[in-house]
């Protein structure tokens, strides 16, 4: 860099500097714009780093105050990253099956590489039932000394006594809350080979894991809760650092080594075996592509939306360019000059977001933990994360800045020193590179849309793109639509046609408004046809069981039916429940298997079926089966004739799957049975037949899926029990929840199915709603900030229709007018932008892969709110908050 | 003695066809170094205009410029600049001064543009401050200097870094009398140092302290004479 750019900068960034201070309020505005994102996403960040508890952080809530945590694996040998939580493997004969019962022999192993000198105590982790004050509940279990300094730090003491002595223990303040409290007695329950065993133990306090919270957790010495079914050896060790080479040691007789000295301070990557080296996940490039495409995006963003507050900040320095310019400023000092604005904007932007976000960080951490069971590590502040965050922050305040810069350093000097002004002409390169750009959006999109779903993501990641030279070209045409607004707002009122010619005669500050709103807008547009989209397909690809408001029990072998029709008999009528009866197809003896044959083509069947079974039983079609009158008859003749009847619903075969279409003839029946075991099962035939068949379509899905006649099963030698109840409508939601708890409580399964129709994911929901608010509000943001920069601009315009007797209300209805005319070109240009790549996301997001149907569902609604609504909202705003005063002195400097 | 300024045959036209405005029609002109030269004539002459060709800010339709012997047509805008910053001054007839900036650091501009160190350039601007008689006013912002002061910061910034060519546009226009005649006293003390000086100016007294007046009309020059008979050409229509 010459002493002469050198100089130029010093001179560039001072006045920047000078001129942040001296238009406070425009600055405050700028820094707004660049900080918000930064502080979101370092707040964001910090939460995240805090939550995440690193190999290093977990020291303490892993081992106490030990200094390694040894665990036996029955494994002749083992390999291990240096976290072995991380990543291990075995070798030897006892590969998988978990170890012996080690006992304190093995120890003496262990210390035989590590030294007999040091303290070592037994560690483990179990689970047991308890009772608590309605019922049965799950609970985790520590057991060790801990009493001893070794133990410290695996658990915190809330109240009471702590440690627990013999027959005493403490529990968590989630256990506590569900019963058993300081002075109570926990009675565990253990479920062993011969029945259950309870043990009461006294609970003397209350104390936390260090580790998580809001899971039920009881504390006590080695063996208060009972004998460990499978133990491993697992044993704290103190008595100094135990290093590296003495985990490889204790690796080579088969024992897991979590070392405090390797965890905190790890040796290099190369002392690892390779084999424990390579198990780190692959980065996926897709992921990572498009999210560098939506950083773009965000960048573009807040780029647009900065960039009206730097082009009116470089117009109100205009005099101070020129006055460089006759001193020997060339061009690109004035261009320097502009941009200086950015840095010291973004600098301090960057700096100043960071601090703020780590403050809030530091606010929403515990907030977070709130909803969080696992206990956070300690606060963490990711600095080369937000280095990247700052910088992009300071990015997009420079980035804000080019264009009015280049505007800057073309500028009449002459002009301006003669105080005359006056924008540039219009580009025509421009629009039509805008409309190249947005045809070439155009065709990414419908390419990617077509490749993604046999391609993987490449698809996604070509639309992302396109999305993103959519919306610059979006960006390149904007002058000419505001141009051709202008023109033609010869006939609308004053306020309209006042705000029109304005905005097209200071392009610079009004384009990127107009843009930042179409970019939002578009983006509000495409998620809204992705979601939208996705919806549609996923409530197109439901199935329901059931007609709505009905439901169904499906019992499983050994359930006791009286039970469960006692209490379905709490919450319904006798006569919406009645009996399903059929074959049970898994029971002790293993799982039956059915399949249909004619003419040698096997019959391809859906298995859904939410009575318990699929193959229900019948003299005549039950009642719950939902047939036409013709097919009702059809069906009886069949099994009055001891035939069995397919019932088929066009949903319930997924289009492509050859939906049995019979010639009349017999079906044959073959049954066979898989015995119980679970690997190694094997099939044996039980039965085959062949019998009359019909086919009838029911109007909803079916129930089940085969109906047979009694006589057909008696022939195949098959057993009919009660398989499940079915439920006539309505059932309330609220019975529905006061069925599900008292089945849950009884001792054998018994599933309760009540058919709500397609529920759309709550996730979603909360995505859209958060999506539109978003949108709103950056539509909102983009729209105030211009108008209000065009506002201080136009004071000197303002002015003079005073003088020349316009009413205060004018400068309210000009505010209006102007947002309308931002808001309302920017939405106009912006929903058609969205439109490409919503429309090529939603067929990779909703093709079905078995069929290659895509869904498309447009939220009008949502667009026309946005494109109509949100405008006029926002010229409604802006009008109601601007001043209505006008000035009467215009100040130039 | 050679021109520090020599405009020749020089033409500027705005805009084109019916709508062309000839702000100058051939005007030869020259400054020498030591002499002091008045430009007058009404409103709309040319006399802006003449001094924006010969200070490099805008180029001629037609004709040359020639500041201390370097044709300014023929340079790039960063050659046209950089002569600003070492052979060219300017002095306007308000908001000359850039509100953020110090009076130092307004005079210290060009030479910090071109380069020259922070401190150095700050020494620079102090000395001349001194030297038009507000150095205890450096580091004043514009906003708090009268207009008498400002218009001393502009003549400082001018000259700074020894230019040789001062162009000043009607520099008393927003002046008392008092204060403007102070200000044309250092204009005319800095051309006895050695520098030459173009003044715009439509008051025949400011004229009295030039070396030879031009007068222009519809962008011509109409006459020249030397200093002393403007009196006697400008005061009965004056009075
Ligand atoms: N950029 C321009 N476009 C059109 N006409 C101009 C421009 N600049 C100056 N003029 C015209 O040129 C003529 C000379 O102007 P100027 O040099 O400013 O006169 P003076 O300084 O003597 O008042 C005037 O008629 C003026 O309107
Ligand atoms: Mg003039």
């Amino acid at each position: 860099m010459s002493a002469s750019t050198r100089g130029g900068w010093r001179v560039a960034l001072r006045l920047a500097r000078r001129e942040a201070l001296r238009r406070k309020g425009q600055t405050v505005l700028m820094l707004v714009l660049i900080c918000l994102p930064v502080v979101a996403v370092t707040a964001a960040a910090i939460v995240w780093r805090t939550q995440d508890v690193s190999s290093a952080e977990s020291v303490d809530r892993r081992m106490g105050s030990a200094d390694a945590l040894v665990e036996t694996t029955g494994a002749d040998r083992v390999v291990q990253g240096f976290d072995p939580y991380d990543s291990f493997g075995t070798f030897g004969e006892d590969d998988l099956s978990p170890g012996p019962n080690l006992g304190r022999g093995d120890v003496e192993a262990v210390l035989d590489v590590l030294g007999h000198d040091r303290p070592v105590i037994p560690l483990d982790r179990d689970s047991r039932l308890f009772e608590t004050d309605r019922g049965v509940g799950d609970m985790e279990v520590v057991t060790t000394d801990l009493a001893h300094p070794l133990a410290d730090g695996l658990l915190e003491r809330v109240e009471g006594k702590y440690p627990p002595g013999p027959g005493e223990v403490v529990v968590n303040q989630a256990l506590a809350s569900r019963g058993p409290g300081i002075g109570d007695t926990l009675t565990v329950i253990r479920k062993t080979a011969d029945g259950e065993k309870t043990l009461d133990l006294e609970v003397v306090g209350i104390a936390e894991s260090t580790e998580n919270r809001g899971y039920e957790l009881a504390a006590g010495l080695p063996g208060a809760f009972g004998e460990t079914e499978n133990p491993t050896g697992r044993w704290l060790v103190g008595g100094g650092p135990v290093s590296w080479d003495d985990v490889r040691a204790l690796n080579a007789i088969g024992v897991l080594v979590a070392s405090r000295q390797v965890l905190t301070d790890p040796p290099p990557e190369s002392a690892l075996d390779p084999v424990a080296g390579g198990f780190d996940e692959p980065v996926d490039q897709v992921v990572v592509s498009v999210l560098a495409l939506v950083g773009v995006m965000v960048l573009l963003e807040v780029v647009l939306l900065a960039g009206p507050a730097f082009a009116v900040r470089a117009k109100a320095q205009a005099h101070t360019l020129a006055l460089v310019a006759a001193a020997g400023g060339t061009p690109g000092q004035a261009r320097r000059t502009v941009l200086a604005s950015g840095v010291v904007i973004g600098g301090l932007g960057g700096v100043l977001g960071v601090g703020i976000g780590i403050g809030i960080g530091a606010v929403a951490v515990p907030v977070a933990q709130l909803f969080d069971t696992t206990r956070f590590g300690p606060f963490d502040v990711p600095w080369p994360l937000l280095l990247l965050v700052a910088g992009f922050g300071f990015l997009s305040a420079v980035l804000a800045a080019v264009v009015p810069a280049f505007s800057a350093s073309r500028q009449d000097v002459v002009a301006v020193l003669a105080g005359r002004r006056g924008e540039r002409r219009l580009s025509v390169r421009s629009p039509f590179l805008g409309l190249a750009l947005l045809g070439a959006g155009v065709a990414g999109a419908a390419v990617g849309a077509g490749t993604s779903g046999r391609g993987g993501g490449a698809g996604s990641v070509l639309i992302a793109g396109s999305a993103l030279v959519s919306v610059v070209g979006m960006i390149l045409v904007v002058p000419v639509v505001i141009a051709l607004v202008a023109r033609s707002a010869a006939r609308l009122p004053l306020a309209l046609r006042f705000a029109a010619r304005d905005a097209s005669r200071h392009r610079t500050r009004t384009v990127p408004a107009v843009a930042a709103v179409g970019a939002t807008v578009a983006g509000v547009v495409a998620l809204g046809i992705a979601v939208s989209s996705q919806e549609a397909a996923n409530a197109d690809a439901y199935v329901p069981m059931l007609p709505d408001g009905y439901g169904s029990v499906a019992l499983s072998a050994d359930a006791d039916r009286s039970a469960v029709v006692d209490v379905l008999g709490r919450s319904l009528r006798d006569d919406q429940v009645v009996d399903v009866r059929g074959v049970q197809t898994s029971t002790d003896q293993g799982e039956l298997e059915f399949e249909f044959r004619q003419g040698g083509d096997v019959l391809m069947l859906s298995h859904w079926g939410t009575l318990g079974s699929s193959y229900v039983v019948g003299a005549k079609v039950p009642d719950y089966v939902d047939l036409s009158a013709d097919a009702r008859a059809e069906a009886d003749a069949v099994l009055d004739a001891g035939g069995l009847v397919l019932m088929r619903s066009e949903r319930s075969y997924p289009e492509g799957y050859p939906a049995p279409e019979l010639d009349g003839g017999p079906v044959t029946v073959d049954v066979r049975r898989w015995s119980p075991e679970e690997e190694a099962s094997t099939a044996t035939d039980v039965a085959s037949a062949a019998a009359p068949s019909a086919v009838v379509e029911v109007s909803r899905s079916s129930p089940a899926v085969v109906l047979f006649s009694p006589r057909l099963l008696e022939r195949l030698g098959l057993e009919t029990s009660t398989v499940g109840m079915f439920i006539y409508g309505p059932v309330s939601e609220e019975a529905e929840k006061d069925l599900q708890e008292a089945l849950a409580a009884l001792p054998t399964a018994a599933y309760l199915y009540v058919e709500r129709g397609y529920q759309p994911d709550a996730a979603v929901r909360i995505v859209q709603v958060v999506l539109a608010a978003l949108g709103g509000i950056l539509m909102l943001g983009g729209t105030l900030t211009a108008t209000f920069l065009a506002l201080s601009d136009a004071r000197p315009d303002l002015a003079t229709m005073a003088a020349v007797g316009a009413r205060p209300r004018t400068r309210r209805t000009v505010a209006a007018a102007y947002a309308l005319v931002v808001g309302g070109v920017g939405a106009v240009l912006g929903a058609p932008v969205g439109f490409i790549p919503g429309l090529a996301i939603s067929q990779p997001l909703t093709r079905s892969w078995e069929t290659g149907a895509t869904a498309v569902d447009v939220p009008w609604l949502l667009i026309l709110t946005v494109v109509a609504g949100l405008p006029l909202l926002t010229a409604a705003a802006v009008g109601a908050c601007a001043r209505g005063r006008l000035p009467l002195t215009a100040r130039i400097d | 003695m050679s021109a520090v300024l020599e405009l020749t045959d020089v033409t500027r036209v705005h805009g084109e066809g019916p709508a062309a405005v000839q702000a100058l029609r051939a005007v030869s002109f020259r400054a020498h170094a030591g002499e002091l030269v008045a430009v007058m004539g009404p409103s709309g002459s040319g006399k802006s205009t003449l001094l924006t060709l010969a200070g490099g800010l805008d180029r001629p339709t037609d004709g040359r410029v020639v500041v201390e012997g370097v044709e300014l047509g023929a340079l790039g805008n960063d050659e046209r600049a950089r002569m600003r910053r070492t052979s060219i001054g300017y002095v306007f007839q308000g908001f000359n001064l850039i509100p953020a900036l110090t009076a130092a650091e307004n005079v210290a501009l060009s030479r910090e543009l071109d380069g020259v160190a922070a401190r150095t350039a700050r020494a620079e601007a102090r000395r001349v401050l001194e030297e038009v008689g507000i150095g205890d006013l450096a580091d004043r912002f514009p906003d708090d200097m009268s207009g008498g002061q400002q218009q001393r910061v502009a003549i400082a910034r001018a000259v700074v870094g020894e230019r040789r060519l001062i162009l000043a546009d009607e520099p008393t226009g927003a002046l008392d009398t008092e204060t403007g005649e102070e200000i044309l006293r250092l204009l005319r003390a800095r051309c006895d140092a050695g520098a030459a000086g173009v003044l715009v100016t439509h008051e025949a007294r400011h004229a009295a302290w030039a070396d030879r007046v031009v007068f222009l009309r519809d962008g011509r020059v109409v006459d020249e004479t030397g200093a002393e008979s403007v009196d006697l050409l400008t005061e009965p229509a004056a009075r």
